[in-house]
């Protein structure tokens, strides 16, 4: 995770507090910022437990096998949240489903950062005619439709590759153009500094530039970017199973398991179905962007707080 | 200014020239007969085929191709609907003035309501009614909209009744009646709101730190001490500063509601534009997505221009050389 950046990094008492110190002391003191962490941990830890919690949880732990018998139950005893319309625990399928939005989420995010570093780096490092085509490629993807171009994505490569890589590959090279353009102006400020001059005017090479001094410059604001991006991609994840052109609908995902609100038959008289991915989608979101926020915050020099 | 206008109208065109030959290569990609819908996917005969793909000119060089549909395209022939056997252009015609009512209510609801909010938060910053807004707002910004939709599908038209679930009007109702009308607006609201949820928060909150920040500068001191009225400070002076950014939004707006509008209309089944996309994407209706593909990046590059210029336009202090 990207907060770990920012709350773990120093142990030694404070002599003369480092920035990173100053931001972990800011966040650890943001009360809201602090209580998504530790949500959002909570909800990363019991996905990743889903295979051993499942068989505790409901007497069929199985996330895929249709059960005729115990179609639409609504929550008791044996099923804390109730079956789906297939008879599979939605309790349990809210765990695995978790695995897989956060996974997507997580993945298409480093996918977009990476590349959004790269070519906002390169063109703010390089200037002139390098910057100009690659900002002109970024207004050029900027400018899809990004939903549209998803599902026409999706459609032609399904069935080539594995449906979960795919609708990963394609939200990730749709997406990178915001963090492009702003790592971008970032560089274009730092690279002015005397610093830079200093270490290209000794020969260093631009990589070198580019990755020891410039880029740990503008870390503060990749990491605050990927965290709101983390948000908006698992956000990406669910609209796009809601409407069924995302995770392919054996894999639960909590897109998928919303996608049943669909139905108004299950949307107006079986809540339990919809209801708790609807939340744990919410909540999640929620608590991303108040991480975000507070990250924000603890890394703006400038702020009080 | 003029100058400026054209030049950005100028740069759109190689911007669109780009954007068609990606639609036009991704049309190739799909399976079947997806730009002009002749071929009957049915027919399975590879004689049928053979000879129907020699009369179409899928046996010409790509640039051929594209030439020729980029061509028909301008002149309005977008290709046959393999499902409907008419003409995507007929169908989309029929679709899209639901997709637009659905836009301008959007619209209205945003402006009106951001304005409301955001006036009442600017002016009294930090009490209980701005901090309820600032709440309204994180909520907007931050909650999915498919989420907001399916529980305000939920309340207000299952539990609540309020408003209808699914439609853009009732069936039995006789069209350019008052009551036809009555109808329509019926159904529109809630899809509307939803729609325009994001966009009225984000408003909403611009308005108001604009206003704040508006409030502390020289000219609002000076009109103070001249003994000008708060009301007429706040409506008069702060306003129009503060309403030459909000009117840049309008441009990415039409951008946002072609993205909007897909999730929205899924969620109230309304006959739209963006409902007949994800059906025909589902039934194969491969040159129906593929011209309505380009008809909304074309959407989105008009915003986005439309929204670079009156940024121009309102703001004589910002100088684009």
């Amino acid at each position: 995770m990207t907060t770990n950046a920012a709350t773990g990094a120093v142990k030694r008492p404070e002599k003369s507090s480092s920035p990173w110190a100053i931001a972990r002391r800011k966040f650890l003191r943001n009360k809201l910022a602090m209580a998504s962490t530790v949500f959002l941990i909570l909800v990363i830890i019991l996905t990743l437990l889903a295979p051993f919690l499942a068989p505790h949880l409901s007497p069929i732990p199985d996330i895929t096998k249709v059960n005729i018998s115990k179609m639409s139950i609504a929550p008791n005893g044996d099923h804390l949240l109730g079956t789906d319309k297939s008879g599979r625990d939605v309790m349990t399928r809210l765990l695995y489903g978790g695995r897989i939005s956060l996974l997507v989420g997580a993945s298409a995010t480093a996918i977009v950062v990476v590349l959004g570093t790269i070519v906002g780096s390169v063109a703010g490092f390089f200037g002139g005619a390098v910057d100009s085509l690659l900002m002109r490629f970024t207004d050029f993807v900027l400018n899809f439709p990004f939903l549209v171009f998803v599902i026409v994505l999706n459609t032609i490569l399904f069935g080539i590759v594995d449906g979960l890589w795919v609708l990963i590959l394609v939200i990730g090279l749709l997406s990178w153009g915001g963090v492009a353009r702003i790592v971008r102006s970032k560089v274009l400020a730092e690279k002015e500094n005397e610093y830079v001059l200093a270490a290209i005017s000794i020969g260093t090479p631009p990589a070198k530039v580019i990755i020891k001094h410039l880029l740990p410059n503008v870390l503060s604001t990749i990491i605050v970017q990927s965290t709101l991006l983390f948000a908006s991609l698992i956000v990406a994840e669910t609209g796009l199973s809601y409407l069924g052109f995302g995770v392919p609908q054996e894999t639960p995902s909590w897109g998928n398991m919303l996608a049943f609100a669909n139905e108004p038959d299950v949307l107006q008289g079986k809540p339990w179905i919809w209801m708790p991915p609807a939340l744990v989608i919410t909540a999640t979101i929620l608590s991303i962007n108040f991480i975000g926020e507070g990250l924000k915050d603890a890394l703006n020099p400038k702020s009080q707080r | 200014m003029l100058k400026y206008t054209l030049r950005r109208i100028l740069g759109m065109i190689p911007m669109l020239f780009l954007v068609s030959i990606v639609v036009f290569f991704l049309a190739k990609a799909m399976p079947g007969d997806s730009l002009s819908g002749e071929i009957d996917p049915t027919n399975t005969n590879p004689e049928y085929i053979a000879e129907m793909r020699e009369k179409l000119g899928y046996n010409d060089p790509v640039y051929v191709q594209y030439y020729r549909w980029v061509t028909d395209f301008m002149s309005g022939d977008f290709g046959k609907s393999t499902r409907y056997k008419m003409p995507v252009a007929e169908l989309i015609g029929e679709k899209l003035p639901n997709t637009i009512f659905l836009a301008l209510t959007s619209l209205l609801i945003t402006y009106v309501l951001a304005f409301a909010m955001g006036m009442y938060s600017g002016r009294k910053p930090y009490t209980v009614g701005d901090n309820l807004i600032a709440g309204f707002n994180y909520a907007g910004i931050a909650i999915p909209s498919f989420v907001a939709g399916v529980f305000a599908v939920y309340f207000f038209a299952f539990k609540l009744n309020w408003f209808p679930f699914a439609g853009s009007v009732d069936i039995e109702i006789d069209k350019g009646t008052i009551d036809y009308w009555m109808s329509r607006i019926h159904h529109v609201m809630l899809p509307a709101f939803v729609l325009g949820m994001f966009s009225t928060a984000s408003y909403t909150q611009f308005l108001r730190n604009d206003l704040i920040e508006n409030s502390r500068k020289d000219f609002v001191r000076t009109a103070l001490a001249k003994g000008t009225p708060l009301g007429k400070i706040y409506n008069v002076h702060i306003l129009r500063n503060s309403i030459i950014p909000l009117v840049t939004f309008l441009g990415f707006d039409i951008a946002a509601l072609v993205g909007g509008a897909i999730i929205t209309e899924k969620i109230f089944t309304y006959p739209g534009i963006g409902l007949l996309f994800l059906d025909s994407v589902n039934n194969r209706d491969y040159p129906t997505v593929m011209a309505i593909t380009m008809m909304l990046s074309a959407m989105v590059l008009i915003g986005n221009l439309i929204a670079d210029i009156l940024y121009g336009i309102v703001d004589p202090r910002i100088r684009l050389g």
